[in-house]
């Protein structure tokens, strides 16, 4: 990553309720399709996420160098769903505000939007970490 | 992983096999776990080029595309994975975002089977595959059943069509079209289609058309149709009506089918299986058949029908001496012949009658070939018994010409029974049994002739008959017996010899040989019943031999024809030969009548025989003309003196006259003579005082089976318990001629 990325912010959702990082709810989902954490289910869907997220912001750095706004909007989609998968509920949101705007032609705050939601992405991350390492999330 | 095998019906495959497309790795290893979890098998591509690599020499039963990707997107993935071989109906699921609609058609555009959007709800992700596959497979049945359906239409020169009200002709299907001989981008008018209709069946069918769409009833029809390449096909049709929601006729819908084939072997089988192969007569089935229907029409217009059975004379000759194909073209001749005395008419076949009208029994008339040699002309109206007897005259007369076989020029003549409806029976059995009897009759009555059915004719031929066949098998059955009746020297109170007589134990009783031996005779069977015969006591010496030294000889009787048979020396001496007794012990018995009836034709014969030892008796004699000068030539032993004379013996003096005069002859002659028929001790004493002293009678013995003769020596005549036992000796007491000389030495006295 070549860039700093701005501190964290407090996160909220659009109904103004507390947000949380990842959705428990979704880990829940993660962890029942692996009982008894046998197949290591939940560390290799985050390792996987932590490899790809971290490669996708890269691209991301690059296409908005190249104003790619193509290439943009596949990082966003692609990390849409898998943040969504990992109940990365806010980012998957975030993810899915620009690439709905990319498709309709909207390039206000773009940037902005972007930093925000790679922000949202070092939150996560940071929570992912310390799950890898086999403890439990907060 | 849990494998579940549950959600899963049985049409579908145990673990169905999915190619996971996501270049996204959280996606693809979720979605894959979860699939696996819901008894899928999960291959991973993280991109469609991977995939389409995966695809090129792997079939899954489901593929699952993530639509946007990096390089090989899913909508180009999909559409290059339809040109695979194989993969043209693989379904398909695209993975699209919940809001893309764009994505969503665009899928269907590259030809994606179904569109699933992205959900962390593997479940309902697993349910939709399951569909998908259950659809795929669905499908593909109803592709395999379309094509199934069409080949079987087209093996069964089938197809389909449907007609509109209002929409023009009807429409067909590709194979509606090939059985009218069209391509199948041909759109004929029903007009067209009329055409080939021959024109003398097309208003027919245009009026069983409409009134069949007047009464909204289904069409069933056959039609000719002359095809455009001039084929002559038969084309059935068959419609139903189809109805709009208010129950107004809208149109038809049906078939049609080239059933050429099918009708030509349906007239075949129905030819084949009503008429003669050989000569194209009507059969017994369909002679039946008409018969039934002539009473039928008799019946109700009262009148009366006349049934002829024609039965060749001598048949068995000419496939005996000519051989069955000689046979085979003489019997197509005589049914040429036998179809020119009646106003024979081939083509009536069930269901065809009604329509003719009153006199269509007149139609039945015909010449049918029962089988065999058998034939029957049907007369299904006669005024009398005249009327048949004319056809019976006039087919006796057609037979008069030779029918020219080969080379050989067959004379051919036929016997034929008359039995008339109602007064010779009530049903076709009945007058084809009474023919039966009639035709005995005229063969009976020296053959090529005929004969009307008389009550009184009833039971003779068929009996005969079956008496007939029955004594064929006799032989094989081991059903003959010989039984024998011993020749009594009275002065010695010996056994000197035994006459062989034959019975037929028919269903465990005795048939008298008065019973069969005509009918033998007759019929021929003689010849195989005398060459039994010979065997048979060649067979009995033998036993006797070893028993109780039996040496002297059996007589078996031959019918004059017997002794024209060239081998019958050969017989003879492979018989004794089979058992190893000498020739002498065989002695044939011919009848004066039969011997002087063909003395030219059996003296050669008696020569041979005398030749091997084999000795002759004249039987019977006394009661045929004997010329004497014969006589004293014929190499003949012995004479027996007629039973008539015997019995009469005492009471008239002609009687004794004639056995005087016989056994004189016999003795100048230097020949044995014996008595037949000696019942009682005054016959025998008479002819023991005019020099007879050989006997056969009741008094000594009835004839008997073989171990009842042993019986019979063993208790009565060696220990010389019988009455004419005593009688002998005081006869012989007295000074009587002695007439024995010579030959009859062998007939040693006792001691």
């Amino acid at each position: 990553m070549s860039r700093a990325l701005p501190p964290p912010t407090s996160l909220r959702l659009v109904n103004d309720e507390p947000a949380i990082a990842l959705d428990p709810a979704a880990l829940q989902r993660l962890r029942d399709l692996d009982p008894g954490g046998r197949g290591r289910l939940l560390e290799r869907v985050l390792e996987a996420f932590e490899s790809s997220s971290t490669r996708l912001a890269a691209q991301l750095v690059e296409a908005r160098e190249r104003d790619d706004t193509a290439g943009i909007r596949l990082v966003v989609h692609t990390l849409k769903s898998s943040s969504a998968s990992i109940g990365a509920l806010l980012l998957a949101r975030l993810c899915a505000e620009i690439e709905a705007s990319l498709r309709d032609g909207m390039h206000a705050d773009l940037a902005g939007r972007l930093d925000a939601m790679l922000h949202e992405l070092q939150v996560v991350l940071q929570m992912v970490k310390p799950m890898l390492k086999g403890t439990p999330p907060p | 992983m849990n494998s579940l095998a549950g959600p899963f019906a049985d049409d579908l495959p145990e673990r169905p096999k999915v190619l996971l497309v996501d270049d996204d790795e959280v996606n693809l290893l979720l979605t894959s776990v979860a699939l696996r979890d819901q008894g899928f098998a999960v291959t991973e591509a993280s991109s469609g080029e991977k995939a389409m690599r995966v695809l090129a020499d792997w079939l899954p039963d489901v593929v699952v595309l993530d639509a946007l990707m990096p390089g090989l997107d899913g909508f180009e993935t999909c559409k290059a994975l339809r040109l695979l071989p194989g993969c043209e109906s693989l379904p398909v699921l695209m993975l699209t975002g919940l809001d893309d609609d764009a994505s969503i058609a665009h899928a269907y555009e590259v030809g994606a089977t179904d569109f699933f959007v992205k959900a962390t709800q593997w479940s309902l992700l697993a349910g939709r595959l399951r569909y998908l596959l259950r659809a795929s497979r669905t499908r593909a049945e109803l592709e395999r059943s379309k094509s199934r359906l069409a080949r079987a239409q087209d093996l069964a020169r089938m197809g389909s069509f449907d007609w509109k009200r209002g929409q023009g002709g009807p429409l067909y299907s590709v194979e509606g079209l090939r059985v009218f001989g069209f391509g199948p981008g041909d759109q004929p008018s029903f007009r067209s289609l009329l055409r080939m209709v021959p024109e003398e069946e097309r208003s027919a069918f245009l009026e069983l058309t409409h009134s069949a769409m007047d009464r909204s009833t289904v069409l069933a029809t056959d039609i000719h149709a002359r095809l455009g390449d001039g084929r002559q096909r038969i084309v059935h049709i068959e419609a139903e009506p189809e109805f709009n929601e208010h129950g107004n006729l809208i149109g038809y819908t049906g078939i049609v089918q080239d059933v050429t084939d099918r009708r030509l072997a349906e007239d075949r089988i129905r030819h084949l299986a009503n008429f003669d192969t050989l000569t194209g007569l009507p059969n017994r089935r369909q002679l039946i058949w008409r018969a039934e229907r002539s009473l039928e029409h008799g019946r109700r217009l009262g009148h009366q029908v006349a049934l002829l059975l024609i039965d060749l004379d001598r048949f068995k000759i000419v496939n005996d001496t000519l051989g069955h194909g000689a046979g085979d073209e003489l019997l197509m001749e005589v049914s040429r012949r036998l179809r020119s005395c009646v106003r024979h008419s081939d083509q009536v076949l069930e269901n065809s009658l009604e329509s003719v009208g009153v006199r269509s029994h007149r139609t039945l008339e015909a010449v049918g070939r029962l089988g065999g040699d058998e034939f029957v002309a049907l007369l299904p109206e006669v005024i009398d018994e005249g009327d048949a007897e004319r056809v019976a005259t006039r087919i006796l007369e057609v037979m008069r010409t030779p029918i020219t076989i080969g080379m050989q020029e067959c004379f051919v003549t036929a016997s034929v029974g008359i039995a008339i409806f109602p007064r010779d029976g009530q049903t076709v059995a009945d007058l084809l049994r009474n023919s039966d009897v009639a035709m005995y009759a005229a063969k009976s009555a020296g053959r090529n002739a005929s004969s009307l059915y008389r009550p009184t004719l009833a039971g003779r031929g068929r009996e005969k008959l079956e008496l007939e066949s029955a004594l064929h098998k006799a032989i094989e059955r081991n059903e003959l017996v010989l039984h024998y009746q011993p020749k009594i020297d009275v002065r010695g109170a010996k056994m000197v010899g035994a006459e062989a007589l034959m019975r037929w134990r028919r269903h465990g009783v005795l048939v008298a040989p008065g019973d069969f031996i005509p009918l033998a005779e007759e019929t021929g069977l003689i010849i195989p019943l005398s060459e039994w015969a010979i065997r048979e006591a060649a067979r009995q010496a033998r036993v006797w031999q070893d028993n109780f030294g039996f040496d002297d000889s059996i007589a078996v009787n031959l019918p004059n024809r017997l002794f024209e048979r060239t081998d019958l020396v050969e017989y003879i001496h492979n018989a004794v030969t089979t058992y190893g007794v000498p020739h002498r012990m065989i002695e044939l018995e011919i009848t004066e009548t039969g011997l002087m009836k063909d003395l030219q034709n059996v003296i050669p014969a008696l020569h041979r025989l005398n030749e091997i030892g084999v000795e002759i008796s004249i039987d019977d004699f006394g009661t045929g003309y004997s010329s004497l000068a014969y006589l004293t030539t014929l190499p003949i032993s012995e004479l027996k003196i007629d039973r008539s004379f015997v019995r009469d013996l005492g009471m008239t003096p002609q009687s004794s006259a004639v056995v005087t005069a016989i056994i004189a002859l016999a003795r100048s002659l230097g020949l044995r003579v014996i008595a037949e028929g000696v019942e009682n001790l005054r016959q025998m004493e008479v002819l023991h005082r005019l020099g007879c002293g050989i006997m056969q009678g009741f008094l000594f013995s009835k004839p008997q089976a073989p171990e009842d003769i042993e019986r019979w020596l063993e208790q009565t005549v060696l220990p010389k318990k019988a009455p004419w036992i005593g009688q002998a000796h005081e006869v012989e007491v007295a000074d009587v001629p002695r007439p024995l000389r010579g030959r009859e030495t062998r007939l040693k006295p006792p001691g």
